[in-house]
């Protein structure tokens, strides 16, 4: 333990310190923190620690989730799926989350508040916060969920023409779902007593969930926002479908930005069902534009910020 | 009056796992006490404790413990617990199957559970040491709900889900008779109509070890001769840990459930010696008083007790001031009551002693027989005068008080009927 103690001190500004090499007390008191993990987890820290290399964070923090979850419940990990929700999916409570915190605290050398805490809501959201922490980079904003109402009032598409039934939407990307109800109007000719969804339909339904990442998700400049009236669709790429879809099908949908530039967005989608790949579209470009932010009123502070300090709001001083 | 009966016990202690193996040690006297490896240093002067067999908890990780196979324990569930919490937990499942108990039966607005432990030392000082050394952000989140003293209960009523009564009693070696008389309460008024009685201690270097400070723990090597009640040559208690859980429950529950009690629980009384921190009172003035409250809350004469299951924790002061208050109380040419201390065999289980003695009293009246004072080779002159039981018997007592004395000199007196 005092081994741990030196160390943990002696890095305590920095997310990373290279400034002292990894000793082998380093590495005992990494093996003893990380003894109930896989090899593999211990040996990414090792390298992690060693080079800084934050490739190696994915494996450390997969490793650590998965030590914290119930055996039964580790299978899920190994495709290690960003949208797996760290609640709903891997039963972990948020004592739990503050034992798998501690963990990555210890072994990545770095700290973590409670604040950010709170927004960790999915395995995508974990990996890309400690890779944005240990690279110094702004953090990214929190996964929204969001419901059919709130998709229904955002986007520009509209029924019968939007295929998204629920979403989640990070500053990373975004997922959805979609359920082909067997009510769309098109499958009565696609195909003749063969309904089969469109793949056509579906590279709509990645571009629609583009659509509601470049509404809900990206970070536009300041004092602007991305308007909803001006995306377009201009073009995609590397586009197959692997798998017929049919009602009853329930569509898995993810994007993620690859390229922002200006008034292009493009993406990279995927539609799974189940476990099996349906399409992948290797690129999907859209343009876009922003108009100026409509400044909301301006309100009194919520009184809960205030109330995080003992003293009555009512009573609190102002002038002294 | 409502009346309130034992009709479950949970057993993991120095003598036994379970109720059998519990049974035989009390009617063979035989003790449950070892050479404990933690005492074997040079500046330890004691060297005997009353093991806890079957487990492992020596680490402060809970998911290096050991425990028998027929138990199995969720991550979840062990990160909160401290080692008598394992031990509790185990004695709980005993207790409830004993009983014959269902989910319905434990979880519900009518049935509650007290506790009673001196918290975990153990822990505490495990989780101090490394908020010192690597500062609080760094420290276990449960810290502070695997060790305080109100770890048993956190970690019952959320684990076994109780929705009744639920609190810790802290009055050192008398708690978990505490526990017993205001649990007994809670039925008879009406507000419960079965409680969970739960001591336990972690018995472990950390629990015991401080006692030695007070000089009050018996530097004997001898397993054999270390614990030895109201004996010319006792020379201090030999520290023990592990649970007893006693299941108490309302008439109405007993006959609606069509099971066979163990024992009624007759009433009870309590009285302090305002006296001394930690010294008993000379006379037992306390203890004298709540057997006598004791008498009189549940109308009895006093040549109505046939055993006293005494505290006697083999300390030179204790026993006598106990011995002083029997006499007092029972003050007939001939004192009838047999009176045995079975921390001969078991050690004194500190908060787990009240629930400890007063399940081996109902096992006893069940079971048809009277524990026997083990390890008397000569009475102590100012332990004479009281029909002590050097043998067990195989007749069960039909009335037994069961008395407990902490420090701050609280006292309590429980008694129980052959039903």
């Amino acid at each position: 333990m005092s081994d741990l103690a030196q160390t943990s001190q002696a890095t305590k500004a920095p997310f990373i310190s290279l400034a002292k090499p990894f000793s082998p007390e380093d590495e005992v008191a990494l093996r003893e923190a990380l003894k109930r993990c896989s090899p593999s987890t211990f040996e990414a820290a090792v390298q992690f620690r060693k080079t800084g290399n934050p490739e190696h964070l994915p494996a450390v923090v997969i490793g650590v989730v998965e030590r914290y979850v119930e055996p039964e419940l580790r299978i899920k990990l190994k495709d290690a799926a960003d949208d797996l929700r760290m609640i709903e999916d891997l039963g972990i409570d948020s004592l739990t989350m503050m034992e798998i915190v501690i963990l990555v605290e210890d072994v990545l050398h770095m700290t973590i508040n409670n604040e950010e805490l709170r927004n960790l809501r999915t395995v995508g959201d974990v990996k890309a916060f400690i890779d944005c922490k240990v690279r110094g980079l702004p953090l990214p904003k929190p996964t929204k969920f969001l419901p059919i109402e709130h998709i229904a009032t955002v986007m520009p598409i509209q029924p019968p023409f939007l295929f998204i039934n629920e979403a989640s939407v990070s500053s990373l990307g975004a997922s959805g779902k979609y359920k082909i109800s067997g009510q769309e109007f098109f499958l009565q000719g696609h195909f003749k007593d063969n309904p089969v969804m469109p793949a056509s339909i579906m590279l709509e339904a990645l571009g629609q969930l583009a659509v509601l990442y470049l509404l809900e998700g990206l970070v536009p400049e300041p004092g602007k926002q991305v308007s909803s009236s001006m995306i377009y669709f201009t073009g995609c790429e590397g586009v197959r479908a692997h798998r017929i879809c049919k009602p009853g099908d329930i569509l898995s949908l993810s994007i993620k930005p690859k390229r922002m530039k200006m008034p292009l967005a493009t993406f990279e989608g995927t539609i799974r069902v189940g476990q099996e790949k349906a399409v992948i579209a290797e690129e999907i470009t859209l343009t876009f534009g922003f108009i100026d932010a409509v400044v909301p009123p301006v309100e009194a502070a919520p009184v809960e910020v205030v109330s995080n300090t003992s003293t009555p709001v009512a009573s609190a001083p102002k002038a002294s | 009056m409502p009346r309130a009966y034992i009709t479950g016990l949970g057993f993991i202690t120095s003598i036994g796992n379970d109720s059998r193996a519990v049974e035989q040690s009390l009617r063979d006297l035989k003790h449950g006490f070892e050479l404990y490896p933690h005492f074997d240093k040079p500046d330890i002067p004691c060297k005997v404790v009353g093991t806890v067999k079957g487990f492992n908890t020596e680490s402060t990780d809970q998911e290096d413990w050991t425990y028998p196979e027929v138990y199995s324990f969720k991550r979840e569930l062990l990160r909160t617990m401290a080692p008598h919490g394992l031990y509790a937990h185990c004695a709980l499942i005993q207790a409830i199957k004993d009983a014959q108990l269902t989910d319905a039966d434990v979880s519900n607005e009518s049935t509650g559970l007290y506790t009673a432990s001196g918290g975990s030392p153990f822990l505490t000082h495990h989780f101090h040491s490394r908020l010192q050394a690597v500062g609080v952000m760094r420290c276990s989140p449960f810290g502070i709900v695997s060790s305080i003293v109100g770890t048993l209960n956190f970690n019952l009523v959320a684990a076994f889900k109780i929705k009744g009564a639920s609190c810790g009693f802290s009055s050192a070696c008398a708690s978990s008779a505490h526990a017993i008389g205001f649990a007994y309460d809670e039925i008879t008024l009406g507000r419960q109509k079965r409680m969970f009685v739960v001591g336990a201690e972690d018995g472990n270097k950390d629990a015991i070890l401080p006692f030695a400070g007070m000089r009050t723990l018996s530097l004997q090597t001898d397993p054999s001769l270390a614990s030895r009640p109201f004996d010319a040559a006792r020379d201090g208690f030999v520290g023990t840990g592990g649970s007893t859980v006693l299941v108490i429950e309302s008439e109405d529950e007993v006959m609606r459930r069509g099971v066979t009690p163990y024992c009624e629980v007759l009433g009870w009384g309590q009285a302090s010696d305002g006296y001394n921190v930690a010294i008993s009172h000379p006379e037992g003035a306390g203890l004298e008083k709540a057997m006598r409250n004791a008498l009189q809350a549940t109308q009895l004469s006093s040549d109505a007790v046939d055993y006293i299951n005494a505290h006697a924790t083999s300390t030179l002061i204790g026993d006598v001031s106990e011995v002083k208050a029997i006499k007092a109380v029972f003050n007939q040419p001939n004192i009838k009551p047999l009176v045995s201390s079975t921390k001969a065999l078991t050690g004194h289980g500190l908060s787990l002693a009240g629930a400890m003695e007063s399940a081996f009293s109902a096992l006893a009246i069940q079971k048809g027989f009277t524990p026997g004072s083990a390890h008397i080779s000569k009475v102590d002159p100012a332990c004479e005068g009281i029909a002590l039981l050097k043998k067990t018997e195989n007749t069960a007592p039909t009335i037994v008080m069961k008395n407990a004395s902490g420090f701050g000199g609280a006292n309590v007196s429980l008694l129980f009927k052959k039903v």
